[in-house]
């Protein structure tokens, strides 16, 4: 199976690397968005930022879900997990994600029942251990992840699990970039695409970016030679006058999706009108709730939750970090203020988030190399 | 359930769009389940119900427990990637 070792070739890296140089115009500039928090993290872990030509610079968008989270579905969560009765269930990077009233991991201190699992279908097996608790799984995350929640509702559904229900906090991708496509304040050249998002959604969803934006997208892999490859493939269509989405990660990623993913996320979700986004505010249509007929699993009709909004702390920068206006570092309190040890703002949190990146892998190296 | 279980190499697999790749040990067919192992020799239940006629010893692509992609077994170029296979 192809998927990770042989896409860390040093000198393949380097040799890749070595033909960028010949794709950029001279005195241009490029601005590429990676989108996912995972290229984010290969990007600073494998110095890739380094290996680029003079007037390539990558922006990082917003596809960390746990960055992208408002303080007030935190809250929300907080409050469903103090509750005496609740076991909240929820992956490991949302223990952490401050809310107003701090953070779950902070709730478990104070003698919640939060635990950390790694799938959903996890929480629905501590659901059938614990018959007399309510378990509750707080779920964010893109389409990569929404199919594991559809699917495990649909399992409680058919198990007769009634303890259990979900708190839903998946996203969807393309309102978000067309977004961020809209805003004055940035100006992309072209996009490294979501390739596990693309396993299940397919690469076609994407072809708005060229068609009414005229922007080339490269679906992208994760490893370093993936993302490399993916920034050679978005300056050779640039470098041609092309415009189109192409498919880098072919080994995984189709065209159309995985249709089974995309029935069982129709059956069990439906689109939220509304939903807030941590330093992009309210997108229409860009987020998932229950859909009427999986109601009884649907933690946010089983219970009250105080559902306010909150505005970010004064000091996080987070929003232009998501928005790529501004880069981790020229953030007013990161690394200083803000570190993943006591995180301000949700991009410190989570390893995928900007900030987070940045520090662990970058913060000594703030000039760029030019090959 | 602990931190590192949740973890692709440093990030999170969730929040990165990650995703893990194992090898199937075991099937529970009617239930659309099996039991895989990653190349650390971690075990973990994955749903099986987005891909298609999955056998022991084949390739999975698993994502928050639930296999996105799937690589039978005569397709799986890389027999030595340090990830068991079933007798």
């Amino acid at each position: 199976m192809r998927f990770a070792q042989e896409f860390r070739d040093g000198e393949l890296g380097r040799a890749l690397a070595a033909e960028l140089p010949a794709l950029v115009a001279p005195g241009r500039t490029y601005k590429l968005m990676e989108v996912c928090g995972g290229h984010t993290h290969a990007i600073y872990r494998y110095g890739l930022e380094s290996m680029l030509p003079e007037g390539v610079e990558l922006v990082h968008g917003p596809g960390c879900p746990v960055c992208v989270l408002p303080m007030g579905r935190v809250d929300d969560a907080v409050a469903i997990a103090q509750r005496s009765e609740v076991i909240l269930t929820c992956f490991g990077d949302m223990l952490r994600v401050p809310g107003s009233h701090g953070s779950l991991l902070e709730a478990k201190a104070r003698g919640a029942d939060v635990r950390m699992v790694y799938s959903p279908l996890d929480a629905l097996r501590i659901a059938a251990e614990n018959p007399e608790r309510e378990v509750v799984f707080f779920a964010i995350g893109f389409e990569t992840t929404a199919p594991s929640t559809a699917l495990t509702l649909k399992r409680a559904r058919a198990d007769g699990v009634r303890n259990f229900s979900c708190v839903c906090n998946h996203v969807t991708i393309e309102p978000p970039l067309r977004a961020l496509l809209d805003s004055p304040e940035l100006e992309l050249d072209g996009f490294i695409g979501p390739g596990h998002v693309a396993t299940v959604i397919g690469a076609q969803p994407f072809q708005f970016i060229p068609r009414e934006y005229g922007k080339p997208i490269a679906v992208s892999g994760f490893e370093p030679l993936d993302v490399l490859q993916s920034i050679q493939m978005l300056l050779a269509q640039l470098a041609a006058g092309r415009c189109e989405v192409e498919i880098q990660y072919r080994r995984v990623v189709s065209w159309e999706g995985n249709p089974r993913a995309l029935a069982a996320m129709e059956e069990v979700f439906a689109p939220r009108e509304h939903f807030e986004w941590r330093g992009l505010g309210s997108i229409p249509d860009s987020a998932l709730r229950i859909s009427d007929a999986y109601a009884d699993l649907d933690a946010e009709r089983r219970f009250q939750l105080p559902g306010v909004q909150i505005a970010d702390p004064r000091e996080c920068q987070c929003g232009e970090v998501l928005r790529g206006t501004i880069k981790p570092w020229e953030c007013r309190v990161f690394g200083t203020a803000c570190t993943p040890e006591r995180a301000i703002g949700a991009c410190m949190v989570s390893p995928e988030g900007a900030c987070a990146a940045y520090y662990s892998y970058g913060r000594y190296a703030r000039e760029r190399e030019v090959v | 359930m602990s931190a590192e279980r949740c973890a692709h190499d440093a990030g999170c697999i969730t929040c990165g769009d990650a995703a893990t790749r194992t090898r199937v040990l075991e099937m529970d067919a009617a239930r659309r389940l099996a039991v895989c192992v990653d190349a650390d020799g971690r075990r973990e239940t994955v749903d099986l119900g987005i891909v298609d006629a999955v056998a022991p010893g084949d390739a999975l692509l698993v994502h928050a427990g639930t296999a996105l992609h799937h690589e039978p077994a005569s397709e799986d170029a890389h027999r030595g990637d340090g990830m068991e296979v079933p007798a």
